[in-house]
């Protein structure tokens, strides 16, 4: 007997939870720095070059597909829908045209949890359930989708309300209003400019390389903003999921907006629900309002992002992907004849997809890369 | 509830998951008072089916419970201490089966077996008194992470096994009443199960995942 020779692996030290709370302010900081760097870089580029950019985007359904496509690209909708911020704000693009851009970004960060239900293959049933859960938050923001773009091009009922709201918060100054944390931003983003300054004169010059440092900058702070947040509530979730367990679809929503708000990405939340209800630990219809939760949870990100910009219109796009997502819910959710539209429609497909997994494939390929390409191809 | 999110726990969720394994070893402690006091003269009692009963299925819930958790805690941690996970994950069966061997020890009485008056009572009680302690030890040693004392208790541990297979054996050719044997031959492996699932639960503190669960084999088979 060997035992003492060979004992299990020590766990590594990590960092302790205050200091790693110190990094993710950091880190926040960083972000919000990235967003104003972004917006710098792009009004500095000049209206000439974002308007060829963003010429065909003022077709909604282009403006939709983009959204899916760029969400697709880098992983993240808060990555997305953080540009789209910085793209309203800067004035590249209108509150109206960002629209149906944020919306697409809800529905192409849904590809997350589809891909991690992809693992679950090779056990049938895990995999009808797995498969079931990451669609139907396709299915439910597909549908939101489908109603409200074209309620708001007919009514513009969502950018009403939400000027409305940022009109509260702008009062007497209109084009911006006063951000608490916009001065500590600017001393930030005013350092950085000096630095590049010193590496280049030239204005078109600067402004590319503030565009690529702000995009870099926001990609690299919320990821590992998550990550960190990730292991610092990583309790804090365990309990709160532990709770939401057969709960009433309000505990739910609140988990998945707490969640969410907390790791800053609705991916996070719902990748987690996929190998729990694939073992069955929590029913699909469980899951549900957890994920419809982290889809409002996840709309923080761009009201912070707002936040550094202290423009009114950024502020305004922020809100409007506030009150899509919680409209959605009121629309869909209340009523016992909508409510589980979403679910239905995605455990039929996952009885199809147990079946020919190939379909599972060329379902996540076809809605979230294929459809989005060919429309903005044949549509711009 | 919801506001647990905001609350701070003492115990992290990995805590209450060890913590749960304990108390099923201290119920099964229980369960094995029970079953083996009818065993010692306390014969077949309602009162004592029932709590045999009741206490192994809150073992049962509390193992299902704990792979739940344990399932939810490896989602959440995204695998990074799956070894802990996967080495919990299977000592809760162990766990478990501490239990249930134990209130195998009511079926002996339920068949007729009592070694109140039997000739050889005092070396029945001497062993059933060592496994009872050891698994209240287990329960102590596993709850307080302590590897050198589960090091210490393994090779105890050890010891009894052996103990135990030699006592199967003396049954299996005793030339006594075959009724008697039985129950002797029965008891004895009972009390070797009991050990080396206790064992199990102890090696997780001492030997790494893909070790787990080779201490009942003969000496030889050992690495």
């Amino acid at each position: 007997m060997d035992a003492v020779a060979e004992t299990p692996a020590e766990p590594k030290a990590g960092i302790p939870p205050a200091l790693r709370g110190l990094l993710v302010l950091a880190l926040l900081y960083g972000f919000l720095v990235g967003v104003k760097l972004l917006s710098s870089g792009i009004k500095g580029l000049g209206s000439g070059f974002t308007d060829n950019l963003f010429e065909g985007a003022s077709n909604p359904l282009v403006g939709l597909f983009a959204g899916i496509l760029a969400t697709v690209l880098v992983q993240s909708s808060s990555v997305s829908t953080t540009t789209i911020v910085g793209l309203v704000a800067a004035g590249t693009i209108p509150v109206e045209t960002a629209i149906p851009m944020i919306m697409g970004a809800n529905i192409g960060t849904t590809i997350t949890n589809t891909l991690v239900s992809l693992t679950q293959a090779r056990r049938s049933e895990d995999f009808k359930r797995a498969f079931t859960t990451a669609t139907m938050h396709d299915f439910f923001n597909l549908m939101a989708v489908a109603i409200l773009l074209p309620i708001e091009l007919f009514t513009r009922v969502l950018s009403r309300a939400a000027t409305w709201l940022a009109g509260q918060f702008a009062g007497a100054e209109g084009g911006s209003f006063k951000s608490p944390i916009k001065g500590a931003v600017t001393w930030g983003t005013g350092h950085v400019k000096d630095v590049i300054h010193t590496v280049t004169e030239d204005p078109t010059g600067s402004a590319a390389l503030l565009l690529v440092l702000g995009l870099a900058m926001i990609f690299l702070t919320l990821s590992l903003i998550t990550k960190n947040m990730r292991t610092l509530v990583a309790a804090r979730i365990e309990r709160s999921l532990n709770a939401a367990l057969e709960r009433s679809a309000l505990v739910g929503i609140t988990v998945g907006v707490l969640i969410t708000v907390a790791v800053q990405s609705s991916s996070i939340t719902t990748s987690i629900l996929i190998p729990l209800v694939a073992s069955g630990v929590l029913l699909v219809r469980s899951a549900y309002p957890i994920t419809l939760g982290a889809n409002v949870g996840t709309t923080i990100t761009a009201l912070l992002a707002a936040m550094a910009e202290g423009a009114t219109s950024a502020l305004t796009i922020a809100l409007v992907h506030a009150i899509f997502n919680i409209a959605a819910i009121l629309i869909v959710y209340p009523w016992a004849r909508t409510r589980f539209i979403p679910v239905l429609l995605a455990e039929k497909l996952a009885v199809v997809a147990a079946e020919r997994k190939w379909l599972a494939i060329a379902y996540t390929f076809g809605t979230f890369v294929v459809l989005p390409v060919v429309g903005i191809l044949l549509l711009s | 509830m919801v506001f647990d999110f905001f609350r701070s726990k003492r115990q992290t969720p990995l805590e209450q998951i060890e913590a749960t394994i304990a108390g099923m070893l201290r119920d099964s402690r229980v369960v094995f008072d029970t079953a083996v006091g009818a065993l010692f003269g306390g014969g077949k009692s309602k009162e004592a089916k029932k709590a045999v009963r009741a206490t192994d299925r809150a073992i049962n819930r509390a193992q299902e419970d704990v792979r739940r958790a344990l399932m939810l805690h490896s989602s959440v941690m995204a695998g990074s201490d799956l070894s802990t996970a996967l080495a919990y994950m299977s000592i809760v069966k162990d766990a478990e089966r501490v239990g249930d061997y134990s209130k195998n020890m009511y079926e002996l009485v339920k068949f007729g077996a009592d070694f109140e008056a039997a000739e050889d009572a005092e070396h029945l009680a001497l062993n059933r008194d060592l496994v009872g302690q050891l698994i209240m030890d287990a329960a102590d040693v596993f709850d307080g992470h302590d590897a050198e004392a589960a090091q210490r208790l393994i090779g105890k541990a050890d010891g009894f096994l052996s103990e135990h297979d030699a006592n199967v054996k003396k049954a299996f050719k005793s030339e006594g009443k075959a009724d008697q044997a039985v129950a002797r031959a029965m008891y004895f492996r009972f009390l070797k199960r009991i050990t080396a699932h206790v064992m199990n639960v102890l090696t997780s503190l001492v030997v790494p995942l893909h070790r787990l669960d080779h201490y009942d084999e003969a000496p030889e088979g050992r690495e």
